[in-house]
């Protein structure tokens, strides 16, 4: 069985042509945009490896995007380190915190385990949250300085498309390796899994892990886009934007979750500037992809184009 | 030194009481219709801001409060039934995350509902009228008003205790909760039963949301820390479980307050950190059963 369909190599080939030469075409507004675009497909896309792949609902995500991010910028405003270094670290220091975390988590089951996840992300919330001296408390961590060939939109533009291109690459060979078969094999039938002699509780403990460490990716990489962080990133509504991202998209298709940060970004950016009433539009979104599109926007579509395909 | 903690425990106590109304209204609906409802607290904010229109409404006797204790709850109560009935039914059936993403959806609804009729300013309730002044108690001056609502918590726990074990609808709600399929089968309509539950737990946040109204201010946003901490307190005590509820917004009231003592900053950590250490050690919570 082929990996990847040819298809699909051609739409993503077409699709990493657009972005390459999109900002070409479009303004400075735009193109910040879109790398937010970037920065949210990478994270909503290592959510949904627990999610969609592994049946695991964690409703602590926003822990590990932020820890990726407090820790990229506290290396480079309190120790000094290169940028380079730091946004190496970020990721590298949340899978070591994903650690025991996603011991304790996965032995947890459903409910439990979405609760455990969201408590521990409340309490690396507080931890920076409260602790000033250190982490700047609720005032952030403000003016984070990156290297001078990246502090343009346009150099940070294509820095970031390459990151992304690289994690949706890594994330799509981790999905489809043996490993990633098994992880969905425990999604489906855990009992099963079981019998076969699969050690459930370590594949999970290792996809929370590499979950985390992509999370803290986009959170680093947000680190230096914004060059400012604050403890918002940790906190639970951030998670559940990143849960609506990749719902809107579609949890049970790899690239799903890119779909739904480009339309959730879009959307938001446009509402926002006609109305101050953007929670409700996205509140009725909710309802209505909930009740209509249980497939999310990448499923519905599709399923549209093999129906056409049969006829 | 005592004073101050001992004042420390009543105004702990009496916040913890609030939870509770909003927590066991939140496991019940788990416990029966299965739905983890993200936006239940956000019924406690409408509670809160009802309570404020009809005491406003009516005029300036603070005693107009008592009006709003029985309406405002009500209200809460017919909208919650409206959203079950509309919005809730059809996704029974389907995964935990779509409900839970669905009533996040309600989070985001009924925010901008209330910032459309109300506006973003904050609003005060005055203290009720025979409840205003305080009472000297074991050289502590408590107001009639923590002690009231420290009074109300044990009322709606016998409340509710009474209606599940003493009434015919209780044995109906706790047998749907039991099986549903095979009271289902036995004729009852759980339709109905879900209806009622989830108008029930609307109608304890909105009383929890009125009780709070003359306590706190009422504003947009009182709503997100407390999903939060109703979760902490259903989680300590156990999900499904009235009396877990109850121990837990106890203990989730005094580890606050009291928290606060010692370190005051950090205060908001230690509910997160007695739910983690009761997940980790006592998955089920308290008074919780193993699944």
């Amino acid at each position: 069985m082929n990996i990847i369909g040819r298809e699909k190599l051609v739409l993503c080939a077409i699709f990493l042509a657009i972005f390459i030469t999109l900002p070409f075409f479009v303004g400075g507004g735009w193109t910040s945009l879109i790398i937010e675009m970037f920065i949210m497909a990478i994270a909503a896309t290592a959510a949904n490896l627990m999610t969609g792949y592994g049946g695991m609902v964690s409703f602590g995500v926003a822990g590990f995007y932020g820890a990726g991010a407090y820790i990229t910028a506290l290396l480079i405003t309190k120790a000094g380190f290169p940028f380079g270094v730091a946004l190496v670290a970020g990721p590298v220091g949340a899978s070591i915190i994903a650690l025991p975390i996603g011991w304790f988590c996965v032995r947890r089951t459903a409910i439990y385990f979405s609760m455990l996840s969201l408590a521990f992300a409340q309490l690396m919330y507080v931890i920076v949250y409260t602790w000033y001296s250190f982490a700047g408390g609720d005032d952030g961590i403000v003016g984070i300085p990156i290297p001078a060939f990246l502090n343009s939109a346009l150099s940070y533009y294509y820095f970031t498309l390459a990151i992304m291109v690289i994690c949706l690459i890594a994330m799509w060979i981790i999905v489809n390796s043996p490993f990633g078969k098994t992880i969905q094999a425990l999604r489906e039938n855990q009992e099963r899994a079981n019998f076969i002699g699969i050690n459930i509780r370590r594949y999970q403990h290792a996809i929370f892990i590499i979950s985390s460490f992509f999370l803290a990716v986009a959170g680093s990489l947000y680190c230096g886009f914004n060059q400012n962080v604050f403890a918002d990133y940790m906190f639970w509504t951030k998670t559940f934007d990143i849960i609506i991202v990749y719902l809107l998209g579609g949890i049970y298709t790899f690239i799903g979750p890119t779909i739904g940060a480009i339309i959730y970004i879009l959307a938001n950016k446009i509402i926002i500037r006609y109305t101050e009433y953007w929670p409700i539009i996205l509140g009725a979104m909710i309802v209505f992809i909930t009740l209509f599109m249980p497939n999310g926007m990448a499923g519905f579509i599709w399923s549209r184009i093999s129906t056409t395909k049969k006829q | 030194m005592f004073e101050l903690v001992f004042g420390q425990i009543i105004s702990g106590l009496s916040v913890g009481m609030v939870f509770f109304l909003i927590a066991v209204g939140l496991s019940m609906v788990f416990g029966t219709l299965r739905v983890l409802n993200v936006a239940h607290a956000s019924f406690y904010m409408l509670g809160a801001y009802l309570c404020y229109t009809i005491t406003h409404f009516l005029g300036p006797s603070s005693g107009m409060f008592w009006i709003a204790l029985i309406l405002a709850p009500i209200g809460v109560a017919i909208f919650g039934g409206i959203l079950e009935l509309l919005v809730l039914r059809p996704i029974y059936k389907r995964e935990l995350l779509y409900q839970l993403i669905l009533t996040f959806g309600f989070i985001l609804i009924i925010g901008d509902i209330v910032k459309l009729t109300w506006g973003v300013q904050f609003y005060q309730v005055n203290i009720p009228w025979p409840l205003l002044g305080t009472v000297s108690f074991l050289g502590t001056r408590l107001s009639y008003y923590h002690i009231f609502m420290i009074a109300m918590g044990p009322i709606i726990l016998i409340l509710i205790w009474g209606l599940l074990h003493k009434t015919r609808l209780g044995r109906v709600i706790r047998a749907v909760t039991y099986n549903r399929d095979m009271s289902s089968a036995l004729g009852v309509n759980v339709s109905l039963v879900y209806t009622i539950v989830f108008m029930f737990a609307s109608w304890l946040a909105g009383l929890g949301g009125t009780l709070m109204a003359p306590m706190a201010s009422v504003f947009l946003g009182m709503d997100t820390t407390v999903t939060i901490e109703c979760f902490i307190i259903i989680v300590i005590g156990g999900f499904g479980s009235t009396g877990g509820a109850f121990l837990g917004a106890i203990v989730f009231g005094l580890a606050n307050s009291l928290g606060i003592l010692v370190l005051p900053k950090q205060a908001i950590a230690f509910g997160f950190i007695a739910m983690a250490a009761v997940l980790v050690v006592r998955p089920w919570g308290l008074l919780g059963k193993p699944e």
